[in-house]
């Protein structure tokens, strides 16, 4: 294939170019792979990633997240790369993309790379770029640490096929939640397109599971799984469809994560929204929350949210707002009540549920115990009992749970414009670092 | 009378006084253990000094991996690793509890037990500096090739490293310095990582850094700049999950004050 890329800046000025345009594809996680170095070469990976730094904005920052290049022969209205937008442009060659990475990785600044693109030329064109910077990266420098790489919608199917032995993690990102939403903004994308090299790797990735099976050394295809991406207020569709949206590629296609991306409108362009609150942070915050409970506590869609009621609450969280729609099923007794019941108590994690039912078969449990479990007994208190006791005498009722529950860190000022409240919520959604 | 044993501040040192305190047959309920140097003195007690013994250590340590297991070996070498005064006496109790149940291996789980709630709470703390740690350490390259990082960390965390590091890059030779403890983790190239105790910082730090090194440097804090989202800037968070004592040891912050000063005239 033929393409010819342009030499002439520096490589520090690509870089803050390309950094700079790839900073909005939210997924900076390495997790979900365990490599040790095979003594050859550099790198390993373990599973729960590493963050080796954090930006100005409070984001994890894991890998070397850049595009290969910000050319682009489409015009996404929502993406500063676009064809119609006089932005200075760059490309890397494969060989600078590895130079970065390697000495990047050598003085632990980083986890692995994340390469993304725009569309240089065509979508084969980029996906054969894509291919050779992963190829030399992992055969020629022996680099073992993380890889994500984007599979280039409408990109032939053998280089995704072969790229997919190179990386451990690959995404498509399906921009908007809805395929209506994509023909506003995105006419030259189509969803169906979108969904081919998913499909693809998913299917490949089961194939690889059985010669696995089969043989231990057989070759990895895309270890840590796909993810996607979704922009969230961009478009009208509700938290209910996003989060079907979600639910789907998570059971249909076993995405290892779908992330939420808070509308930035980094153009000017009569068919973006204007939002004068600036982007949705708070809304993008819910529906991690939500994505949680889906992925980790077996929560489904419709148990939070419906037609009727789509939208998620923006003043407390799903699953408390789940608790106080559903009084009835508490309180439950930490000493009885089954793993999956635990799950759903407020202020109890999945890993704090764990150790609860690991230590009460060895001995009685009292608040202090929870509390050093990792229970957050402020928001616990209203659902559970503890060797029938409750910790101090609380009423089971809606509006005083409520009010006191707003009491608490969370509390939002009814201005929902006021962001300076929820700015400092938290809206890294890393598990290490979440209750 | 209770036997109090002072033990060094290290594993070896604690396992030491482990080993010590059950040897000397006075009942656990005769004996203490602390690492703390400068404690007030209590009444009836009597202080021993424990001399750091690889040896009697060893003896522990196998003994704990074969009748309590690997997670509970793991859990005390976290543990130990851990800035508290109460620790070397919560371990002992602990290996006490599980060396004498049919199965040690239950130790991990008996959350129940003061003592093993508390070991257990000290090596989820050091687990999660040592963790850090694996993200935050910074190498410069110094002109003989050797990556060198310094760190100051207030917990013990190079034996808890160092294996991460030197599977990571089997193929360099790095060294990691912890300042507060004037200890090295040092990694020859191609080799197994060994830790050098009492070792002025000098030693590493007077050879001057490659030539690549600035490059590297600056490409890094060019990147730093670049992801960052100005419309979500937050700095308090970034604060709570890289709070600033790590900065110093960080190049991408280094500079940052003067650069942040300068924005500042410039509105
Ligand atoms: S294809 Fe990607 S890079 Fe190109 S305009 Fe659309 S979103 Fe931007």
């Amino acid at each position: 294939m033929e393409y010819r890329i342009e030499q002439q800046k520096e490589l520090s000025e690509k870089l803050r170019i390309l950094a700079d345009a790839a900073k909005y594809d939210v997924a900076c996680t390495s997790s979900g792979v365990d490599r040790s170095n095979t003594g050859k070469g550099i790198g390993n990976c373990i599973v729960p990633g590493i963050c080796h730094s954090f930006s100005a904005d409070g984001r994890c920052i894991s890998l070397l997240k850049i595009l290969f290049t910000n050319e682009c022969v489409f015009d996404c209205k929502y993406c500063i790369n676009r064809r119609s937008n006089d932005v200075p442009r760059a490309s890397f060659t494969p060989q600078e993309v590895c130079d970065l990475t390697i000495g990047f990785y050598r003085r632990n600044y980083i986890e692995g790379l994340f390469l993304s693109s725009g569309i240089i030329q065509s979508p084969d064109v980029t996906m054969d770029l894509l291919y050779q910077t992963l190829w030399k990266l992992r055969r020629e420098y022996g680099f073992q640490g993380y890889i994500h790489v984007k599979a280039i919608p409408g990109a032939d199917a053998e280089l995704i096929a072969r790229t997919g032995y190179l990386a451990d993690r690959m995404s498509v990102n399906l921009e908007l939640p809805t395929g209506e939403g994509l023909k506003v903004l995105a006419p030259q994308k189509q969803r169906s397109k979108m969904m081919a090299p998913i499909r693809q790797v998913r299917e490949a990735r089961k194939q690889n599971k059985n010669e696995l099976a089969l043989y231990r050394h057989a070759p990895k295809f895309v270890p840590a799984g796909q993810s996607t991406q979704m922009i969230i207020g961009a478009t009208g569709e509700s938290d209910w469809q996003i989060m079907k949206v979600a639910e789907h590629m998570y059971q249909k296609y076993e995405m290892k994560r779908v992330f939420y991306s808070a509308f930035l409108r980094v153009n000017e362009d009569s068919l973006l929204p204007v939002l004068p609150g600036g982007p949705p942070l708070l809304r993008e915050h819910r529906l991690y929350q939500a994505d949680w409970l889906l992925r980790f506590y077996g929560f489904g869609t419709e148990e939070l949210l419906s037609e009727e009621n789509p939208d998620f609450n923006l003043l407390l969280d799903p699953k408390c707002d789940w608790a106080l729609r559903h009084l009835d099923r508490f309180p439950v007794e930490v000493m009885g009540a089954d793993y999956h019941t635990l799950l759903r108590v407020p202020g109890i994690g999945y890993r704090s549920a764990g150790r609860i039912v690991k230590a009460r078969g060895l001995g009685t449990l009292d608040y202090g115990n929870l509390k050093k479990m990792g229970v957050v007994l402020k928001r616990a208190v209203y659902f559970i009992t503890c060797g029938g006791r409750q910790m101090y005498p609380v009423k089971l009722q809606e509006d005083y749970i409520l009010r006191n529950l707003l009491d608490g860190k969370e509390k939002l000022s009814a201005d929902a414009k006021d962001t300076s409240v929820y700015r400092q919520m938290s809206l890294f959604d890393d598990p290490r670092f979440s209750v | 009378m209770i036997r109090v044993f002072q033990c060094e501040d290290t594993l070896t040192g604690i396992m030491t006084g482990v080993y010590d305190a059950w040897d000397s047959r006075l009942g656990h309920g005769q004996v203490r253990l602390q690492t703390a140097q400068n404690m007030e003195p209590e009444l009836f007690c009597e202080y021993v000094t424990v001399f750091p013994d690889l040896v009697k250590a060893e003896k522990v340590l196998r003994t704990i991996q074969r009748r309590m297991g690997e997670e509970a070996f793991e859990m005390i070498a976290y543990a130990s690793s851990y800035p508290d005064d109460r620790k070397a006496d919560a371990l002992y109790r602990m290996i006490v509890l599980g060396l004498h149940l049919p199965d040690g291996r239950e130790i991990c789980g008996m959350l129940t037990q003061p003592e093993v709630r508390l070991v257990f709470e000290l090596r989820r703390k050091a687990w999660h500096i040592a963790h850090r740690y694996m993200g935050f350490v910074r190498f410069r390259e110094l002109k003989s090739g050797v990556l060198l990082s310094v760190i100051d960390a207030e917990a013990d965390v190079l034996a808890l490293i160092a294996p991460h590091f030197a599977d990571r890059l089997p193929l360099e030779n790095w060294t990691i310095y912890d300042r507060r403890r004037k200890k090295a983790a040092v990694h020859p190239a191609g080799k197994g990582w060994l830790i050098l105790e009492e070792v002025e910082e000098a030693c590493f730090c007077s050879q001057k850094e490659s030539e690549e090194e600035a490059r590297y440097d600056a490409l890094w804090k060019i990147f730093h700049q670049a992801v960052g989202i100005a419309e979500r800037t937050n700095p308090d968070l970034q604060s709570s999950f890289l709070p600033r004592k790590f900065r110093p040891f960080m190049n991408e912050f280094s500079g940052q004050q003067e650069a942040s000063k300068g924005g500042r005239d410039l509105l």
